[in-house]
């Protein structure tokens, strides 16, 4: 379903600006995963590799067998990033129809679901004129609507209520689609089951783990023995450790805390 | 189609168009018939009348241009993303703004036709209505699709090419163009094969001749002068759409991904 090798993405010309470093990740048909890492780590710009909203530098993304740079018209794939619903500029209940005509979907359904969170009002509005929260779940609908093989949510829980977040979840844990959540929040991990989980620290990407194991990981300072998986960071090596360790992963409420822990 | 119904409808919202576009056009208008109208001998008053359509228009369509150009310019993500994972195609956006723009150009001609008729009607109690209002309709088509053509030209260079943080001076291009153009054979006789091949001036005196009846002379306000041949002007004007068309088409394949924030300057 999505196959990266060697990514690498920067923003400037110095290898000083890779945001990117030889990022590996392989997801098979319908596999769900999440990947947790602090702000600017690249998490955000790994999708952006994905969709073709940033230039690779160097190594391959391939969705669904073929590498981004081909992609022509493969509607199996979605996101939330509300910079690719801006196609005219109209109400949010207009860009529904024009996707959906896209997509080849019903925008029933997705009016349905703007219904079902409460979220009417929002459809009267323009994209630019939504709260950062409304964006968010804006493109949160849109992204699971249509059919899409494979879903690709930005910090999809940000700015957005609790009793919404936990419908959100309910929505993606029911969808017949691989999906990949990036985040920097822990404490909605539990409730996604047995997804995937992968750390992404100063443009690295670290896995699999699972996230039925988060009560149970730690990190430690320096290589331990037994480690997981050991991350070369700027703080140093950091190891990943099952059942013992210096922190707990999931007694920090997100990648930031538990940084400033380690 | 439904990008193409939603598209027009969301340049339709776009109060700028409506003012620069329309309201300010009018005001032009106004003038033209209760200001700068003295002492006009009623022979004249046709071809008068219709030099100010042909330029009013002209400008009325070129602020068209600035609303394509901005509406490309931040659609840019959404393209890049749309052409890989949606059924959109470069070609069928193409077919979206080419259709769009036909209907805008046609609006907007339509508004300063009937305009300049009513005005110039009312203003010199002769009627004044135009001698072939569906040609004018047709010529504003290919006028509102040259403005998309060329909109989509300059942003795609500046998207493509030079980057962003030019947006803003290059999106007024087609306006200045057609300012300097327009008000430059409104009073000279520019050489015919300049007219010829500039699209702006064929435009012009395409507009002109459907609202006079009659070939456009090289200085729209001096009847006297050398006629304009409108089958050429046609042909000019139609050669480069075309052209644009191919070099849009290219540029767009190429659509480089880029921040809007990337565009922002003080």
């Amino acid at each position: 379903m999505l196959q990266i090798q060697d990514l690498e993405v920067g923003y400037g010309k110095s290898s000083e600006g890779a945001v990117l470093k030889r990022v590996d990740l392989s997801l098979g048909e319908k596999e769900k995963a999440v990947i947790v890492g602090p702000n600017g780590s690249g998490k955000s710009t790994l999708f952006k590799a994905v969709i073709g909203l940033v230039q690779i530098q160097s190594g391959s993304v391939k969705v669904f067998g073929t590498d981004v740079g081909e992609e022509r018209g493969d509607t199996r794939v979605s996101t939330n990033l509300a910079e690719v619903y801006r196609l005219a500029y109209v109400p949010t209940r207009d860009i529904v129809r024009i996707f959906a005509d896209l997509k080849g979907g019903n925008p029933e359904d997705a009016l349905k679901m703007f219904h079902e969170f409460e979220l009417d009002s929002i459809l009267s509005k323009r994209v630019h004129e939504l709260s950062t929260g409304q964006q968010k779940m804006f493109g949160n609908i849109m992204a699971v609507n249509f059919s899409p093989k494979l879903i690709l949510l930005d910090e999809p829980f940000d700015n957005v209520d609790e009793n919404r977040r936990r419908r959100l979840i309910e929505v993606l844990k029911n969808r017949d689609s691989g999906i990949v959540i990036i985040t920097h929040e822990f404490n909605l991990l539990p409730r996604l089951g047995d997804w995937g989980l992968y750390f992404m620290l100063e443009g690295k990407l670290w896995g699999r783990f699972s996230v039925s194991d988060l009560d149970r990981l730690y990190i430690t300072r320096g290589e331990a023995r037994d480690a997981l998986k050991i991350m070369e960071t700027s703080l140093g090596k950091l190891s990943v450790t099952l059942d013992h360790g210096d922190i707990q992963v999931k007694t920090a409420s997100n990648v930031n805390a538990l940084l400033e822990q380690v | 189609m439904s990008l193409l119904k939603y598209y027009t409808k969301g340049i339709l919202s776009n109060r700028n168009l409506w003012f620069w576009g329309v309201a300010f056009m009018l005001f032009w208008l106004v003038l033209g018939a209760y200001s700068f109208a003295q002492g006009i001998p009623q022979v004249a008053l046709r071809g008068y009348t219709a030099s100010w359509y042909g330029t009013i228009a002209l400008y009325s369509l070129s602020s068209l241009a600035i609303s394509v150009a901005y509406s490309i310019y931040f659609a840019g993500s959404s393209l890049v993303y749309s052409f890989k994972y949606t059924k959109l195609t470069p070609l069928s956006y193409i077919g979206t703004l080419l259709g769009s723009s036909s209907v805008l150009g046609i609006l907007l001609s339509a508004i300063m036709l009937a305009s300049t008729y009513g005005f110039y009607t009312a203003r010199f109690g002769l009627n004044l209505v135009p001698s072939d209002p569906l040609g004018a309709i047709a010529v504003s088509a290919l006028a509102g699709v040259f403005m998309m053509t060329f909109a989509m030209l300059l942003v795609l260079i500046v998207v493509n090419y030079v980057g962003l943080r030019s947006i803003n001076l290059v999106t007024f291009v087609p306006l200045i163009l057609a300012f300097g153009l327009g008000f430059t054979s409104l009073t000279n006789p520019l050489p015919s094969s300049f007219l010829y091949a500039s699209p702006y001036n064929a435009i012009q005196a395409l507009l002109y001749s459907a609202y006079s009846g009659s070939a456009a002379p090289v200085q729209l306000d001096n009847p006297a002068s050398a006629a304009l041949y409108w089958p050429y002007l046609l042909i000019s004007l139609v050669a480069w759409i075309v052209l644009l068309l191919v070099v849009d088409s290219i540029l767009l394949r190429r659509l480089k991904p880029r921040q809007l924030e990337e565009g922002r300057q003080i």
